[in-house]
């Protein structure tokens, strides 16, 4: 990652632990970043154009509150529950989509948008299995509430009786997770030393 | 590319943007509340069987009169009907437990047999207290079935106090708490039968 892009990755730290708690929030914050994002560099490669630089800022702004608001008022319409364990994390993305766009993130090629996206994905969706199976003790909990069915007979698969470290599902828990991931990712691909 | 032109598509996008999610708010809006009030109600009425009734109880909550009970407050009061025939009515009732308050939700069907009791908000000590908040509770079921006169009013106790009921290990004031509000549910329910029930209440 390029030093430009710092404050987009830390940006994406808040809903990296935020929202990982379970699998169906991952999974579900993820999709949406992408929907919003898609959008949102669709219409400002339309309009940029059209637009002085000195007001890239201002019309950036404007789509991406319309943009997410729309899209949390559809998650809300489509699973209420969802909506409730992701909180104020759908709304991080309006701010998301204003930084990516000042660092010019929509005039890179697909090829590195798709990494970008593929890459939040899989921390996401990792972070997010690995939390609900120590936290929890389940895995896939609540993924009905992502098809909309508010009460669906299908609870995940129950590892666990007694559910597992509570640490997990908490913040805390998440950034010792995520930090130890770092670690063992490091130490894989330490260079060896050569003698 | 100009000024002016830009100034414009701003405005035009700022109008465009408000309207939009004017629009989607106005059109979901109803919709949600909806679902909100599905997923309360089912959070409230699982005390009940699913098909015991078929009114929407939350909707047309009772006026009680006389609310100050002996050791615990009536807050609301619902009845659930099928039919048109009282099944059950739901009491919502709020005591003072070890740390602090206790709201309770206690559903008595139309022959004064308690149906269950649930926790709606507790503040008690997590392991100990607190486990009456778990769903569904063991200890809470022992309830179910009970009256006012089965067992009668020396038998609405803890064993420790010569009654007849378990306590929660490690919970002695919370369980009082518990039972006691549940006895003077159970009271109030018998005085005011009539009233709860409504015209269509058999003695």
């Amino acid at each position: 990652m390029s030093k430009t892009s710092l404050l987009p990755c830390s940006l994406m730290l808040a809903p990296l632990i935020g929202v990982t708690g379970s699998l169906a929030s991952a999974l579900g914050l993820w999709l949406m970043f992408v929907v919003v994002i898609s959008a949102f560099g669709l219409g400002m490669n339309i309009l940029r154009p059209r637009l002085l630089p000195a007001t890239h800022l201002w019309a950036s702004v404007l789509l991406s509150a319309t943009l997410t608001s729309c899209a949390e008022l559809g998650a809300q319409v489509w699973s209420l529950q969802w909506h409730h364990q992701i909180g104020i994390y759908a709304a991080l993305l309006a701010l998301q989509c204003v930084v990516l766009e000042h660092n010019g993130f929509f005039q890179s090629t697909w090829r590195d948008r798709l990494r970008l996206y593929g890459l939040f994905g899989a921390l996401m969706v990792s972070l997010g299995l690995l939390r609900e199976f120590i936290g929890y003790g389940t895995l896939g909990h609540h993924l009905s509430w992502l098809v909309a069915a508010t009460h669906a007979q299908w609870q995940g698969w129950g590892l666990t009786t007694d559910g597992g470290l509570r640490l997990a599902t908490l913040a805390p828990g998440g950034f010792i997770l995520l930090g130890l991931l770092i670690a063992a990712w490091q130490a894989w691909h330490r260079p060896t030393p050569s003698h | 590319m100009n000024r002016a032109s830009s100034v414009a598509i701003l405005v035009l996008l700022g109008a465009f943007g408000i309207g939009l999610s004017y629009l989607a708010q106005l059109n979901s809006a109803p919709r949600i509340a909806a679902e909100q009030r599905l997923i309360d109600s089912r959070n409230l009425l699982d005390l009940l069987p699913p098909a015991s009734y078929d009114n929407q109880p939350l909707e047309q909550p009772l006026t009680l009169q006389d609310t100050a009970l002996g050791n615990s407050t009536l807050m609301a009061g619902y009845r659930a009907t099928k039919a048109g025939q009282p099944y059950a009515v739901l009491l919502r009732s709020q005591t003072l437990g070890y740390a602090g308050a206790i709201d309770l939700l206690i559903a008595i069907d139309a022959n004064a047999r308690l149906i269950g009791v649930k926790t709606l908000k507790q503040a008690e000590t997590p392991g100990l207290g607190a486990r009456i908040a778990d769903w569904p509770n063991a200890w809470l079921q022992s309830f179910t079935g009970k009256s006012r006169f089965d067992p009668d009013d020396k038998g609405w106790a803890l064993k420790k106090d010569l009654g007849q009921f378990d306590q929660l290990a490690g919970a002695t004031i919370t369980s009082r708490a518990v039972i006691n509000a549940t006895h003077d549910a159970l009271r109030y329910f018998d005085e005011h039968r009539q009233q709860l029930l409504g015209s269509a209440g058999h003695e």
